[in-house]
């Protein structure tokens, strides 16, 4: 009966069902994206996996008809990684990279489909100066990890002599030839982990849960009705749970359909750099199933949990005596079990094995609870409190008076994001220095470093960044070794020492120079690795020194280079690099011709970082210079990558569920005006300003998202000290964080106010007082 | 339909569609200070548009309606809600007080939207209430009186601006027989009080025996019936 009385009603009855199957579908849309998560991450590891050229422990191979020589000539566009690989097949049997039907000759490429859009589009000009290539094919899906991710395979000539083991490789396969399992996670990025489960998921049930009571006060009133005609207590809330199982099913349909159409749209969609293609998000069939029995269940109870505090009786509608005072002692009771669920693993740090995830989960599941529980309770006890100021405050404190349930239901799920947020930047923020790495690199000095220049290209390559846009100084250093012995004899050379090679300008970097002409080689003392003594050794004119000419993948030929006389003693000092290097400076004219192709060289950057793409306009001389030079931009700090990736997905998760509730926000927010929409008329009537009884609606809002977001900042940097207790890492408050979750918060709630004010408006109408 | 000298509100050739439905086809009216006027009609006839179009509630498609010698259709929304604020009043069938205000802050609410102080407007609302009877429910939610208090306390706060024409809009729909000829004797006497006009759409001949002269709305037309004392 409570089905048939969801649908019956004309259209009241519709959009009533509308709204509450709106609702519920965008959390178990949301929640069955969830699910799918696993699986798309296992595709993406896959195909990732599936496309591997890595053969760091593969022999070195000759060439034959079923091998490629494949070259490592990845970059990056205005923040955006592009994978990017020089192919030359040998033989027919070459193997072929996933999602390729065929190589491209030289000079040719293929895209991906992103990249191919970029480079046709006004903001990919620069990249087609880097990547002058024909394009003549697209990689098929089998070849991509994400349907935004930048890729091209170009056809290459002569790539053999590049073969190092490591950038570039003659391979005969694709794929990892060794797969390993993966690494043991670190206990405390566990914890991150699901923490932030809970943390995006909570909010999500809350909504639920919130969207079920939709159209709620109308529903008692029909109850109201059906008491008259002789129903009793039980049966009406039966059908009340019957029609919140109508909402929920309809939901559930509706769920479906809104994650079909997500991941159809998932494709054309990126965030904060990850993009899939709408194949990998399939739902993990158990999960699912739990999510279609778990949300028709929690709808029925919500709604009978929700009737606890109604009197319906036959007459007089639903009789709104003033209900009973909010009970404090069991709402505190949650966050104190969620404390107590933690309690234990205070001090456990991360040398203690991992964490008990069932106490973690129900911990700060039970923390979070709290949040929900005591907002209504605080909501209530200090609207009581407030004092009458201005028409718009004393309408919106007297509605909160009489009715601060409703009001502090629609602010349960940004308090419970806002408390979660908190206590994960502060958690974040606590561990970030162990997954934080100084690189020791001088950004003052030298902003990007080009490397893998080889075969002497970096010796011009300083005059041709000189002329560069937006580049203040080109440093170009080479670096050797050279050895008392033959590298290729037993028990390598008994003593070593590091040969720099460069022009005068470059030397004057890392030593101080009194005269410098090209042709001089130079003895640099006072390094900081000790090798002051192995130089000097060395460093005796006549005596037979021999290059190291192997590639660190295969020993090279004998070069032997009599150390010539005149040697000159300088000071080392800290180069571009950070480093004081003792040993020898060598200008080009002094290195032996043969080693001009051997050697390879870094150049080092000092930048005037106002020009608008001058980073890109280095990466475009590079790849001029040689398409396999590696440009890398210089930081202070490098981070985790596994520590990167679960903030990332933290931040993807918390921009999801927070447009999921501003949109949960805005429909209860709607339907609320709906049932006030003759009242409004009628105010409107004798004179009432629009701008009252918007400011109203505000006020209504603010001051239980206001009360909210406080109760949500304790509880999260509670929680966020415990959480940072547990890992053994110092309690500090994230103040910034606190602030910043905060104003998201409010945000979400003025923009929901904004965007409710054109409906408000249209609901005030005079025509409203029609009743025919 | 005339426009008598001395009118407060004239209203002539009134035209008003709804969508297909024409709810006032050349519907005229006219009121002097101090007159009770009711319009008649069965359901659906355009009383209640006629009453709205009056008000400055809603506007006529085509027609003219002047008060106090200024044409309503002249004046801007924001001119015609100060219009509604400080010169008429309102009741409406259902009352429609505002649930979560107390009866005093609902009477003193139109004071309060003209700027009066709360303490000022509280105690003009309680005179009214007082002279409604219904002082002693000062402190009560709509929720918690009858249907008779609450539209007692609906026409204390039509009447505590002193308006000069009082729209009441079914204002006996709701209550039994006795309540509403309680509410009808204290709205009517309330208003010549104070030399108040009142447009009273009502459909029961009983409520309407309470106006000087009655205006019989039929077919969106409107016809004036001279009342035979």
């Amino acid at each position: 009966m409570g089905g048939r009385f969801a649908f019956a009603g004309g259209r009241e009855g519709w959009v009533r069902v509308l709204l509450t199957a709106v609702g519920v579908g965008l959390g178990v849309a949301l929640l069955l994206l969830t699910t799918a998560i696993p699986n798309a991450l296992a595709v993406r590891h896959d195909r990732d996996e599936a496309r591997l050229d890595y053969t760091y422990d593969q022999k070195h191979k000759p060439k034959a008809a079923d091998t490629l020589v494949i070259s490592d000539a990845n970059s990056n566009y205005h923040g955006s990684d592009i994978r990017g690989r020089l192919v030359e097949p040998e033989g027919p049997r070459a193997p072929l990279a996933p999602g390729l039907a065929t190589y491209p000759a030289p000079g040719d490429m293929v895209v991906s489909p992103a990249l191919k859009r970029l480079l046709d589009s006004a903001d990919g000009k620069l990249l087609r100066d880097r990547l002058p290539y024909r394009v003549v094919g697209t990689i098929g899906e089998p070849g991509l990890i994400g349907s935004h991710e930048l890729a091209y395979y170009a056809g290459a000539k002569n790539l053999t002599p590049r073969i190092d083991g490591w950038q570039t490789a003659r391979i005969t396969a694709f794929g990892n030839p060794h797969p390993s399992p993966p690494d043991k996670t670190d206990p405390v990025l566990i914890l991150l982990i699901l923490v932030v489960f809970v943390v995006l998921l909570m909010p999500v049930a809350v909504f639920i849960a919130a969207a079920v009571r939709f159209g709620g006060e109308r529903r008692d009133r029909r109850l109201a009705a059906l008491r008259l005609v002789g129903s009793d207590s039980r049966m009406t809330r039966r059908i009340a749970a019957g029609e919140a199982l109508a909402g929920s099913l309809v939901g559930l349909v509706f769920g479906t359909v809104f994650f079909l159409l997500g991941r159809h749209l998932a494709g054309s969609v990126e965030i904060l750099g990850i993009s899939v293609f709408p194949s990998y998000l399939n739902p993990t069939p158990a999960l699912a199933l739990l999510v279609a029995v778990t949300v028709p269940a929690a709808a029925v109870l919500v709604t009978l949990f929700a009737m606890r505090g109604v009197v319906i009786e036959p007459l007089g509608v639903v009789r709104t005596a003033k209900p009973s005072r909010r009970r404090l002692w069991w709402r505190l009771l949650l966050p104190l079990g969620g404390l107590a669920m933690l309690a234990p693993m205070i001090g456990q740090g991360r040398s203690n094995g991992e964490f008990n995830q069932y106490l973690v989960i129900g911990g700060v599941l039970l923390l979070l609870v709290g949040v929900t529980a005591l907002l209504p309770w605080v909501v209530e006890a200090v609207v009581a409190r407030l004092g009458t100021g201005n028409v718009a405050w004393q309408l919106a404190v007297r509605r909160l008076q009489l009715n601060s349930g409703s009001a502090a239901r629609m602010v349960n799920g940004i308090a419970v994001a806002v408390a979660g947020a908190v206590a994960l930047q502060m958690l974040f923020a606590g561990v970030e220095s162990d997954y934080t790495k100084v690189t020791g690199q001088n950004v003052e000095q030298t902003q990007m470093q080009v490397q893998n220049l080889r075969g002497g290209a970096f010796i011009s390559a300083a005059e041709k960044f000189s002329a560069t846009k937006g580049v203040r100084k080109a440093t170009a250093l080479g670096t050797l070794q050279v050895g008392d012995r033959s590298w290729n004899s037993k028990g390598a050379p008994g003593t070593s020492s590091s040969v720099t090679v460069g022009d005068c300008a470059a030397l004057r970097e890392v030593a101080r120079l009194t005269s410098c002409h090209d042709g001089d080689v130079f003895v640099a003392r006072g390094g900081d690795r000790g090798m002051d003594a192995d130089t000097a050794k060395l460093a005796r004119p006549g005596r037979k020194l021999y290059f190291d000419t192997g590639d660190g993948f295969s020993k090279g030929p004998d070069l032997v280079w009599p150390v010539p006389s005149g040697l000159q003693q300088v000071r080392a000092i800290k180069g571009p690099n950070e480093n004081v290097y003792s040993g020898f400076l060598m200008t080009p004219a002094a290195l032996p011709h043969r080693m001009t192709g051997l050697v390879s060289g870094q150049v080092y950057l000092s930048l005037d970082e106002s020009v608008p793409d001058v980073h890109e306009y280095v990466r475009n001389t590079a790849a001029r210079i040689d398409p396999l030079a590696d440009s890398i931009v210089w930081a202070a700090n490098e981070q985790s990558t596994k520590f990167t990736s679960i903030r990332t997905g933290l931040l993807v998760g918390a921009t999801c569920v927070l447009a999921l509730i501003g949109a949960s926000l805005l429909v209860s927010q709607l339907e609320q005006l709906r049932e006030r929409k003759m009242l409004l008329s009628a105010l409107i009537a004798f004179g009432t300003r629009r701008r009252t009884l918007s400011l109203s609606v505000l006020w209504q809002t603010a001051i239980p998202i206001a009360l909210g977001l406080l109760l949500a900042s304790t509880v999260g940097l509670t929680l966020g000290a415990v959480l940072l207790k547990m890992v053994g890492a110092t309690v500090g408050v994230d103040w910034a964080s606190v602030l910043t979750m905060s104003g998201i918060g409010a945000t979400v709630v003025l923009v929901v106010t904004l965007l409710s004010l054109p409906p408000l408006w249209r609901l005030m109408r005079p025509e409203g007082l029609r009743t025919e | 339909m005339t426009s008598p000298a001395g009118s407060l509100l004239i209203a002539q050739d009134l035209r008003k569609a709804y969508g297909p439905t024409l709810a006032l086809d050349g519907a005229g009216f006219s009121i002097h200070p101090g007159e009770v006027v009711a319009i008649m009609g069965p359901s659906g006839s355009g009383k209640s548009t006629l009453l709205h179009c009056l008000a400055g509630i809603v506007p006529p498609d085509s027609g003219s309606i002047t008060y106090n010698g200024q044409e309503l259709a002249t004046m801007s929304d924001a001119q015609r809600s100060a219009l509604r604020r400080s010169e008429f009043g309102f009741v409406f069938q259902f009352g429609q007080l505002v649930p979560e205000l107390t009866c005093v802050e609902n009477v003193a609410l139109p004071l309060r939207l003209n700027g009066t102080s709360r303490k000022a407007a509280e105690k003009a609302a309680l005179g009214w209430m007082e002279r409604l009877e219904v002082d002693n429910l000062k402190d009560k939610r709509p929720g918690e009186v009858s249907g008779g208090q609450g539209q007692r306390v609906a026409v204390a706060r039509a009447l505590v601006t002193g308006p000069r024409v009082l729209f009441a809009d079914e204002p006996t729909g709701a209550l039994d027989s006795l309540n509403g000829e309680r509410v009808m004797e204290l709205l009517t006497d309330a208003a010549r009080s104070t030399n108040a006009a009142v447009v009273l759409v009502t459909h029961e001949a009983r409520v309407a025996a309470y106006s000087d002269r009655e205006v019989v709305v039929r077919d969106g037309k409107s016809r004036d019936m001279e009342r035979a004392v």
